[in-house]
């Protein structure tokens, strides 16, 4: 067997073993989709229910509504294997850490993206989202939520065995994620106003890439160090 | 070359002869920039004196940048080459970065009132220096947030590192989202059009903040050289306590 269909392999059963233990339950997928309904109402409730406001502010919304849905859950994506001691073995074991990390994020954005599809149509009819914005928000909500998980592993893996690091983990991520929300705001803003989003979402995957190549290696530096100890 | 400052007791001996010369260059130009600022520049035909916090704001918006490079680049140091100093100078750092960050919105939101009308505006300069204080305060957070204090300082190193990346991403996406917003309505300081006479003031303000920091941190770093060489002390009579009564 090739070196590279087994690299493959062990990815795939990764990815396979992420979506077991996320899915068995669908806990984790309901309060998702629940806390960002309710922060999509908080928000409305804040506002009032004035049709023109919240027309010019329901993209912030929702991006915002997605953000700080993803961030809770973010925390158990390391935080698990550690304590169970699944961290020590996968070290120890021949795959490269970076690899694991890879699949890991990857999983995990398929895991949090597509409770997010699946409720898309509802937050389109709850914040009167343009119709000619869907195959836009689309896209945007897949570059942008790979970046969140590829941005939540390295917050993950910082917080690894830290006091009170549920706490401590949104105030480190979300100076980490402006950009996405200000690129992901928008693209959906370009588009309102008709102009080409283009521009924004190209800076959108671009700030994804960087992530892409920098955050297994920096979260498996940050997991050798939290092991060692 | 940095092999060499990482001892400790050269580092101190180093510093005990160039700390003396750093205070004495700090008072100088705090006082010179200080006068020059507040007595003896014209005021700005539309700010009025309200300009003079330019003197105190732009440096410490420029020093809090600087320092975070600094931090940075010194946490890389430390991870590469694991020079404990070089943690002692980054864990001195950052509350002096916060410090001036938070002296940089302060200033900018006490200008802002006579400017703007209100205590703040969510100008770009303002809110991409507001994210570079939840950057030194997550670092501050992060390296105390650990049992054991070097779990921290590599964590925190990290971070810092990672920081270094993402903040120019950050400043650039908050000045397009600036643009996009509102178009640029703010009188911009800087630039070609600044009057020597107020250029002066400045370039002598920035030394006495650059020279002040410089000076405490080397305070700081002295200080926590101490407090480990006194655990040391005490582990090693502990130690000693102890195989005796055994």
């Amino acid at each position: 067997m090739s070196l590279q269909s087994s690299f493959i392999q062990i990815f795939v059963s990764h990815i396979k073993r992420e979506f077991l233990i996320n899915f068995r339950s669908l806990v984790d997928v309901i309060s998702i989709i629940s806390f960002m309904i309710l922060i999509v109402t908080l928000f409305v409730l804040g506002i009032g229910p004035f049709e023109e406001k919240l027309r010019l502010i329901s993209n912030a919304i929702f991006w915002i509504g997605l953000i700080l849905a993803i961030i809770p859950s973010l925390e158990k994506t390391l935080q698990r294997d550690y304590d169970n001691g699944w961290l020590d073995q996968a070290i120890t074991s021949p795959t490269p850490m970076e690899l694991i990390l890879l699949s890991k994020s990857l999983a995990y954005w398929l895991i949090v993206i597509i409770p997010l599809l699946i409720s898309l149509p509802l937050f389109i009819v709850l914040l009167n989202i343009n119709l000619k914005l869907i195959p836009w928000l689309l896209i945007s909500i897949l570059v942008g939520g790979l970046s969140i998980s590829l941005i939540g592993i390295i917050g993950s893996a910082l917080t690894l065995g830290a006091k009170r690091g549920n706490i401590l983990l949104p105030i480190l991520i979300i100076p980490l994620i402006i950009p996405i929300l200000i690129f992901g705001v928008g693209i959906s803003e370009a588009v309102r106003i008709n102009e080409s989003p283009l521009g924004n979402l190209f800076l959108l995957i671009g700030f994804t890439l960087i992530y892409l190549v920098i955050s297994p290696f920096i979260s498996a530096f940050l997991i050798r160090i939290a092991i060692s100890r | 070359m940095f092999d060499w400052l990482a001892n400790p007791n050269r580092f101190n001996r180093i510093t005990e002869k160039i700390q003396p010369c750093i205070l004495f260059i700090t008072i100088i130009t705090l006082i010179s920039g200080l006068y020059f600022g507040l007595f003896d520049s014209p005021k700005d035909y539309q700010q009025g004196d309200a300009v003079r916090i330019m003197y105190v704001h732009v440096p410490s918006a420029w020093l809090a940048s600087f320092l975070y490079f600094s931090l940075a680049i010194s946490c890389v140091f430390y991870l590469v080459w694991k020079h404990p100093l070089a943690d002692l100078v980054s864990s001195s750092i950052a509350p002096i970065g916060a410090l001036f960050s938070a002296l940089t919105l302060v200033t900018g939101s006490l200008w802002g009132k006579p400017m703007w009308g209100t205590w703040w505006v969510w100008d770009a300069r303002l809110t991409s220096m507001l994210v570079l204080f939840f950057f030194y305060l997550g670092y501050i957070l992060l390296s105390n947030a650990f049992e054991r204090k070097i779990d921290g300082s590599k964590t925190a190193s990290v971070l810092a590192i990672v920081g270094l990346i993402n903040l120019p991403i950050v400043k650039f996406s908050v000045d397009w989202w600036h643009t996009l917003h509102q178009p640029a309505s703010i009188i911009k300081i800087g630039g070609p059009s600044i009057d020597d006479k107020m250029l002066l003031p400045l370039i002598l303000m920035i030394f006495a903040l650059s020279f002040f920091s410089l000076y405490i941190i080397i305070l700081n770093v002295k200080t926590k050289l101490i407090e480990k060489k006194c655990e040391a002390l005490l582990f090693k009579s502990n130690l000693q306590e102890i195989s005796k009564t055994g």
